[in-house]
């Protein structure tokens, strides 16, 4: 039998990946990650308001962001504060150790247990969404049909083949290798079935395409057909930007190359003829291609009466896939889920002018696989919460006297 | 602690609470109180209650609703005057107290004495001076007449400070602003039923009888076919026809932005119409059944008439109008609830429940200092019937509304005030209930009468219809009643937590508990379950609200400063659970942490509203400096916590 050790003896010293275990599972760290979760949350909320949310949460808790420096009111704060995708990383370590694994066998406890379980739900359903989901937006007139959403956010190069009229062969050039090109990155991208490439280069995430006479092209910055890309400061509204950059065309038959410039505010797309082939080069929102096609029958925009304060937006819309026809209807509250894509009624515009205008309706397009995991988590922690607050409400009043003298 | 000094402790609290109260009821009395002498209105004589009675339920749209004239005229009354009461005085010098019913009887169909009326408030005698009009005071209220000798100028001050950006404006530009403002809706409601009162004269003869408006209406489709014929054979503009009908529509133009009290005739039509709207409409031949609406405009010229005769046959016209218009309402089935609403109107429930809440918050500071014996029994019993009383007021209320709203009773930001009203006061009684120690049955009333106040405040400073519809986004009863009541239960618990924690600081700081262990024992109890409930209700309302986001907006979680308010109340709670299952804060820092769980709270359900971003955004710009004292109070409180803290472990 062992003897318990002297009352003045020294600690046994545990071992390193004891101390590292306990350490990463305590109660300390738990607090400590909360503080400054909360700490992130709070300034992000304040900093949103001059630099807008997506520059923001790029900022605060994108997975790149290890540290940050807050700013308020446009002046940095001298605090130093780790990211927030990583404290939120390190917080489901720390449940899981110390709220799961490393649990007390106590039933009184098991409530706390499950909303421990229920939280780390939430949490990498939270992560899913960060690195899974994708949104957009589709746009379409009463009668028309759609079948691709645009990004909000990323931008591409789309280079097409037009044959007869029409874009033929498209390729893309995805925005993961275009927002890198800053400074002096170049890429060189080789085009299957082209008969050139292409050379990006000066990537600005909001530039405008101005006249090189009118406003004088700063240092090092290429001009191209009489305009030069200005960069400006990003938008608040981060989907208001208008990005552009250099692109160097490089023909396949050794003829001299060409510099464009490409500008998701231009108008048109370049235009290039090669060989009697025609081929469109333009920089836009990513258009992403959906499993079937919708079609909008009617849109009706309805408001209290005697105001312009909405009290219905309704798409009645047709899904049209491999030839089979469905009707649905979507509407603010009650999305369309099909396929593990969301529609959700998100604005509606007026097309046209007169007697030819039509209603159109702005439909946003959500894919997340983790779109439910959040109702899940709420009724595991919901449930785990009750069973704790339960019990202990239960042993405080069966503990509590009556009679104790009053204030 | 000697009990002397004890003693002596417990009345300074008591003086200081009293003070406080006195502050509260002061401020609300000084803001409703018209400043100055009382007026006289040369030969004014009040309406009969019979009228007001009937012109209390007369339907209205407005807002997107229909809704009782006594709400319209309470929320006009109220934006213009800044307050529901208004006195003056007759011939005999008598005070008169106008309620808004009976404030806007007499803009619509006694110009003559509304316009002596002192309608305007005016806290700055600078806006008067800037328009050349001689001020009475520094802060009063004037008539129209008054201020008329200035309305040339406030027109065109008003025109240039509008094109400013509103961050630009000095309080005295803002002020010119507003009262410009009001001017207008005053003489939009001062003009709209003078056609019914003056008809249209042709100009022919000096004595010549002026044409009512219904049977220029009549003549519309002869009007019409003149005018073309003139236009044919090049007379535009001449002639008895074009005078005709320039004159009608000059006298319908001041009604065309009126009240909406005509019910369509077609059932598909929601959009309920205005004098003006009807006068135009068959002038124009818009209208295409023309005789409901030229009965509409000849029933309220008789009305109107009628008063010449004597206030009886007014009454009589005005009943005709108001039964046939509510009748009619009622066959579209529109305004079922109008009897209601206008009971709810004359009720004053939230006023009410100040004064008994008022009355309690009095009696609990007796209790307090009376202790444990009989008396304190009695005070006890007291102070929990009156409590009971003003929750009980605040309850049919709140029930009321649902009922006039057919929604959940959360839906905008008053909403919310209410029912954290009676949800704090519910809860306090309900850990009295289980602690029985008198501190919560002392601090509910108090709570009642802080947050009841703050609602009449509110409603002073944003003094629209908050019984209004939602937009679409929120027109949802289901996630209205779990998420957006579960979040408000969750601000009030949260509330809770620091009013007790207040209250342990204070009396274990002053030395006011006579080192009571128990009674510690069981407020930090309190706050301890009151922290795991506002735990709960928060994370839960989150939760859901962000599940409606997902299936409204199309995401969980965007970052909205609404959102985060939420999360940051959820985050704080769990450090305070999580440092105190760890050892890291024992009872005085629970306490001290808990009444930082105010600033969360009112950080999340007011200061994010100043921010001006997001989907949650009210756009508030005034009133900020008020959170900032709340701030201020709250760490000025821990630092005291903290200092009392220090100074017990030195001994």
């Amino acid at each position: 039998m062992d003897l318990p050790p002297p009352p003045d003896a020294p600690k046994p010293r545990l071992p390193c990946a004891r101390r590292l275990l306990a350490w990463l599972s305590g109660l300390g760290l738990a607090t400590a990650l909360l503080v400054v979760l909360g700490m992130l949350t709070w300034l992000a909320t304040l900093e949103q308001i001059d630099s807008g949310l997506q520059h923001t949460l790029r900022k605060y808790f994108d997975w790149r962001a290890v540290y940050l420096i807050p700013e308020i009111g446009g002046k940095s704060v001298p605090l130093p504060l780790p990211g927030g995708y990583w404290v939120c990383a390190l917080l489901v370590v720390n449940l899981t150790l110390g709220g799961l694994l490393r649990w007390r066998r106590d039933w009184q406890r098991v409530g706390v247990w499950i909303s421990h379980l229920g939280i780390i739900f939430l949490l990498v359903a939270g992560g899913v969404a960060h690195h899974f989901s994708q949104r957009g937006h589709m746009r379409i007139a009463e009668g028309a049909s759609s079948d691709t959403a645009e990004d909000y956010f990323e931008h591409v190069v789309e280079v097409a083949e037009i044959q007869k009229g029409q874009a033929d062969i498209i390729q893309v050039i995805g925005g993961q290798y275009l927002t890198d090109l800053t400074g002096s990155a170049t890429r060189c991208i080789e085009l299957a079935a082209m008969p050139f490439k292409l050379e990006l280069s000066g990537w600005m995430r909001n530039a405008e395409p101005t006249p090189v006479g009118a406003k004088a092209a700063p240092a090092g910055v290429t001009a191209s057909d009489g305009y030069c890309l200005v960069p400006k400061p990003d938008k608040t509204e981060a989907e208001a930007n208008t990005p552009g950059c250099v692109a160097r065309i490089v023909h396949g038959d050794g003829a001299d190359p060409e510099t464009i410039l490409l500008s998701s505010a231009a108008q048109e797309p370049y235009t290039l003829r090669h060989g009697g082939r025609v081929f469109t080069i333009v920089l836009r929102k990513r258009l992403w291609l959906m499993p079937f096609t919708v079609r909008l029958d009617k849109f009706t925009a309805e408001f209290h009466p005697g105001t312009m304060k909405p009290s219905k937006f309704v798409s009645a819309i047709t899904r049209i896939e491999n030839g089979r026809e469905a009707k649905a209807v979507i509407q603010m509250n009650e999305p369309m889920r099909y396929a593990n894509l969301t529609f959700y009624q998100a604005s509606y515009d007026q097309l046209g002018r007169g007697a030819s205008a039509k209603m159109a309706t702005v439909l946003e397009v959500v894919s997340n696989p983790a779109d439910k995991w959040p109702q899940y988590s709420l009724y595991v922690v919901a449930f785990g919460l009750l069973v704790h607050f339960i019990t202990k409400f239960v042993g405080f009043i069966q503990a509590r006297s009556r009679h104790h003298p009053h204030v | 602690m000697s009990d002397s000094s004890s003693n002596a402790g417990r009345k300074l609290a008591a003086a200081l609470v009293l003070a406080g109260l006195a502050a509260v009821f002061y401020n609300l009395v000084a803001v409703t109180r018209a400043p100055g002498d009382l007026r006289t209105i040369k030969d004014y004589t009040p309406w009969s209650a019979a009228c007001i009675a009937v012109a209390e339920t007369l339907p209205v749209q407005d807002g997107g609703r229909i809704k009782p004239l006594a709400t319209y005229a309470g929320f006009n009354m109220l934006a213009i005057y800044g307050s529901r009461s208004m006195t003056v005085a007759g011939n005999d010098g008598k005070a008169l107290t106008l309620t808004p019913a009976a404030w806007l009887l007499d803009t619509l169909f006694r110009p003559q004495f509304a316009i002596h009326h002192p309608t305007f408030r005016v806290d700055n005698s600078a806006v008067l001076e800037a328009v050349g009009v001689k001020p009475r005071a520094k802060r009063d209220r004037y008539s129209y007449a008054q201020l008329q000798p200035g309305l040339e100028k406030l027109e065109e001050l008003a025109a240039a400070y509008d094109s400013l950006d509103p961050k630009q404006r000095d309080a005295v530009q803002q002020q010119i602003l507003d009262l410009a403002y009001n001017v207008r809706d005053f003489e939009g409601l001062l003009g709209q039923f003078t056609f019914a009162r003056s008809g249209v004269a042709m100009g022919a003869a000096p004595d010549e009888q002026p044409i009512t408006l219904s049977i220029v209406m009549d003549k519309a489709p002869k009007i019409r076919d003149d005018l073309a014929t003139a236009q044919r054979e090049g007379k535009t503009g001449r002639g008895p026809a074009a005078y005709l009908y320039q004159a009608a529509s000059q006298a319908a133009s001041l009604a065309l932005h009126g009240m909406n009290i005509f019910p369509p005739a077609e059932a598909t039509d929601r959009a309920w119409k205005n004098s003006g709207q009807q006068i135009m409409g068959v002038l124009n031949g818009a209208i295409p059944l023309p005789g409901p609406a030229i009965e509409d405009i000849r029933t309220l010229e008789q009305t109107t008439r009628a008063l010449d005769t004597g206030e009886p046959a007014f009454l009589t016209e005005l009943t005709r109008l108001r039964d046939g218009l509510a009748g009619r309402a009622a066959a579209r089935g529109e305004g079922r609830y109008l009897d209601l609403e206008a009971a709810y109107n004359r009720a004053d429930w939230f006023l009410n429940a100040f004064v008994l809440f008022f009355v309690g918050a009095l009696c609990a500071v007796a209790m307090w200092m009376a202790g444990p014996g009989r008396a304190g029994r009695i005070l006890a019993a007291v102070t929990l019937g009156w409590t009971l009383g003003g929750l009980g007021l605040c309850v049919i209320a709140i029930v009321q509304r649902c009922l006039i709203m057919q929604r959940a009773p959360v839906g905008n930001l008053y909403d919310t005030i209410i029912f954290i009203s009676a949800t704090s006061v519910l809860l306090a009684l309900l850990i009295e209930w289980v602690t029985r120690r008198r501190f919560a049955l002392g601090l509910a009333p108090i709570l009642g009468t802080l947050l009841v106040f703050l609602s009449r405040r509110y409603e002073m400073g944003d003094p629209k219809d908050h019984l209004d519809p939602l937009v679409a986004v929120l027109a949802s009863n289901f996630w209205l009643t779990i998420h957006v009541l579960t979040i408000t239960l969750g601000y009030a618990a949260g509330l809770l937590c620091a009013l007790l924690s207040a209250l342990y600081i204070l009396m274990r700081g002053l030395r006011l508990d006579r080192a009571d262990g128990e009674l510690r024992r069981s407020l930090t109890l309190a706050v301890y379950g009151m922290l795991c409930l506002t735990l709960f209700l928060s994370l839960v309302g989150t939760v859901l609200g962000g599940i409606w986001a997902n299936d409204s907006w199309g995401r969980f979680w965007g970052w909205d400063p609404k959102e985060n308010g939420a999360l940051l109340i959820v985050i704080w709670t769990l450090v305070i659970l999580h440092a105190r299952l760890g050892g890291f804060i024992r009872e005085w820092g629970l306490h001290l942490a808990s009444v930082f769980t105010a600033c969360i709270v009112v950080f999340s359900w007011w200061h994010v509203n100043f921010l001006g971003v997001g989907l949650h955004n009210y756009g508030f710009t005034t009133g900020k400096n008020v959170l900032w004292t709340f701030y201020l109070a709250m760490l000025g409180l821990m630092l005291f916590g903290a200092i009392s803290k220090w100074l017990e472990s030195r001994k």
